[in-house]
């Protein structure tokens, strides 16, 4: 497997106040890796760093052997990048078709390209098709979500990068978004996945980052995570019955 | 009784369609960037007085004049966007760019002044003395060419914003920039469409606006204290509601010349727009911002 996604040392900042120090993160091809930690950890920084939405202070991003750390979104985006943001931010105006439409701007040469990708996240997705006309802000947060989600594959990207895609859903809803998650990335497509809901996230990815103030706590297969005593304390809730036995 | 109801709803459409024309580039730059661009009103005068140059140059080729107008509308759009709004965005202040569109407004208004001089001109164009008659209504062919002309315009705006790729890339950066980046689309490109297409519609407005106004050079400041009330009415931002509130002012404008006093036309339209913004305050049509969790 060739490593994909590639970040070196990245420090982040939001004008003076930094944000994330010493982040090097390296997704292969084909495989999906979550980020997990608690709110405020730095999860949704890195994504926007990756996605080129917030320039790093120092270190450098690789992706497809290609330093893009320079590179504004929308180059990223054409070099094969698609991110799902954080409270997933469809066009609230735009019908559902548009939003989809915007999805593949970078074929908007190819209007037949864009139709077939369409027809096929239809076939995803038919409740966007259901609703194709409607404004995407009259939809539910779980369709909105799944709009996001097929918004951003439009673009045929080898990287997909989710923000937080099981945030406000109803649990029903949020197995969905994950099967289809782990569908999407059956087909090759690699993903970089942010989530607070460990649970969810460590079965579906195969590695993981625990991110713990803005740093690299620690990391590995979800496997190893999964039994990882701090990471069951912190993020999976057993931590009283764990701490409990521990005790002398 | 009736053809003076029919008659006065023509001028006000008349008058009303060159409103939207100007109102339509102030609310498209706003919607985009959330920004006022106090120059607009002299991009109409320019318009006006390029339009005026060129009939008269070319003995009386107006449309040629129109032309000319749109052209040094569109690529004043541009010098504004690229000199002022885009090195002041650089610098991550709000106020910087509306404080030197007022600079720049003052400075082309006094130019004008000591090139152009006070007095009016008076821009006659071929189309300004021919009439119409339909039964007891009758409208100059100037007046038929204006209501085309925005008609055209607006359909052409409204056709570019729905069907195409680009136009709803733009409604898409209007909506939310960041995310618009992520689709591919760069915001910066968008911007600057926007401003040329706000500038080109302002200059083409001056030229239509030109030969029934009172042509000086702060011909472009009488209009745009309107369109600001035109695009508040409609809620700023909003294509549709702008176009609606222009043809409404248009036609309170001539209504009230005709039934109460030309005088106090301002005083009717401001208190419309006092109106709207206690009672309606996101405009006639409010976008329906619903938010779902």
């Amino acid at each position: 497997m060739t490593s994909l996604l590639q970040t070196q040392a990245l420090e982040l900042a939001y004008g003076q106040v930094p944000a994330c120090r010493d982040i090097s993160i390296n997704v292969n091809d084909g495989e999906i890796v979550t980020l997990i930690g608690a709110n405020g950890a730095g999860k949704t920084t890195i994504l926007r760093a990756i996605a080129g939405a917030l320039p790093p202070r120092s270190g450098t991003i690789r992706f497809a052997g290609k330093d893009i750390t320079a590179l504004p979104s929308h180059e990223r985006t054409n070099l094969g990048i698609a991110l799902v943001p954080e409270g997933r931010r469809v066009f609230p105006f735009l019908t559902v078709r548009e939003n989809l439409e915007l999805g593949g701007f970078k074929f908007r040469k190819e209007h037949a390209r864009v139709r077939d990708r369409m027809q096929a996240m239809f076939g995803m997705f038919p409740r966007l098709r259901d609703r194709a006309a409607q404004n995407a802000g009259t939809l539910s947060g779980g369709e909105q979500q799944m709009l996001a989600l097929a918004r951003a594959m439009m673009s045929e990207p080898r990287l997909l990068c989710l923000d937080e895609p099981s945030l406000g859903l109803a649990p029903l809803v949020v197995r969905d978004i994950f099967q289809t998650i782990t569908a999407i990335n059956a087909r090759g497509t690699a993903v970089l996945l942010v989530e607070q809901n460990a649970r969810y996230a460590l079965q579906v990815a195969r590695r993981g980052y625990v991110l713990q103030t803005g740093s690299i706590a620690t990391s590995g297969p979800c496997s190893e995570l999964r039994s990882d005593l701090r990471v069951q304390e912190a993020y999976l809730g057993r931590g009283a019955a764990s701490a409990g036995a521990a005790a002398p | 009784m009736s053809s003076i109801v029919l008659q006065q709803a023509i001028n006000g459409i008349v008058v009303g369609s060159l409103y939207v024309l100007v109102a339509l580039g102030l609310t498209l730059i706003y919607g985009v960037l959330v920004q006022i661009n106090f120059a607009h009103a002299d991009i109409v005068t320019l318009g006006a007085f390029a339009a005026y140059g060129v009939t008269h140059l070319l003995s009386g080729n107006y449309l040629a004049g129109i032309a000319a107008a749109l052209g040094l509308g569109a690529a004043l759009g541009w010098l504004i966007n690229a000199g002022i709004f885009v090195p002041l965005r650089e610098r991550g202040s709000e106020l910087l760019p509306l404080i030197a569109t007022i600079g720049v407004s003052i400075m082309l208004q006094n130019a004008m002044l000591a090139l152009l001089g006070p007095i009016p001109y008076a821009f006659d164009t071929p189309y300004s003395n021919q009439v119409i008659r339909l039964g007891t209504l009758f409208l100059t062919v100037q007046n038929v060419l204006i209501i085309l002309v925005s008609g055209v315009s607006i359909a052409l705006l409204y056709g570019f914003m729905k069907f195409t790729f680009l136009g709803k890339a733009l409604r898409a950066v209007s909506q939310d920039r960041e995310t618009a980046g992520l689709m591919g689309i760069n915001p910066g490109h968008l911007i600057m469409l926007t401003f040329v297409i706000a500038s080109a519609l302002a200059g083409l407005s001056g030229a239509m606006l030109g030969p029934v106004l009172v042509l000086t050079p702060f011909a472009g400041t009488s209009v745009i204290v309107k369109a600001f009330a035109i695009v508040i009415i409609g809620g700023f931002g909003n294509v549709e509601g702008t176009i609606l509130a222009g043809l409404l002012v248009g036609l309170i404008e001539s209504y009230t010349t005709q039934f109460l006093d030309p005088g106090l036309i301002d005083i009717v339209v401001f208190a419309l727009l006092l109106l709207t913004l206690a009672v309606r305050p996101t405009g006639l049509i409010a976008e329906r911002r619903e938010e779902n969790v």
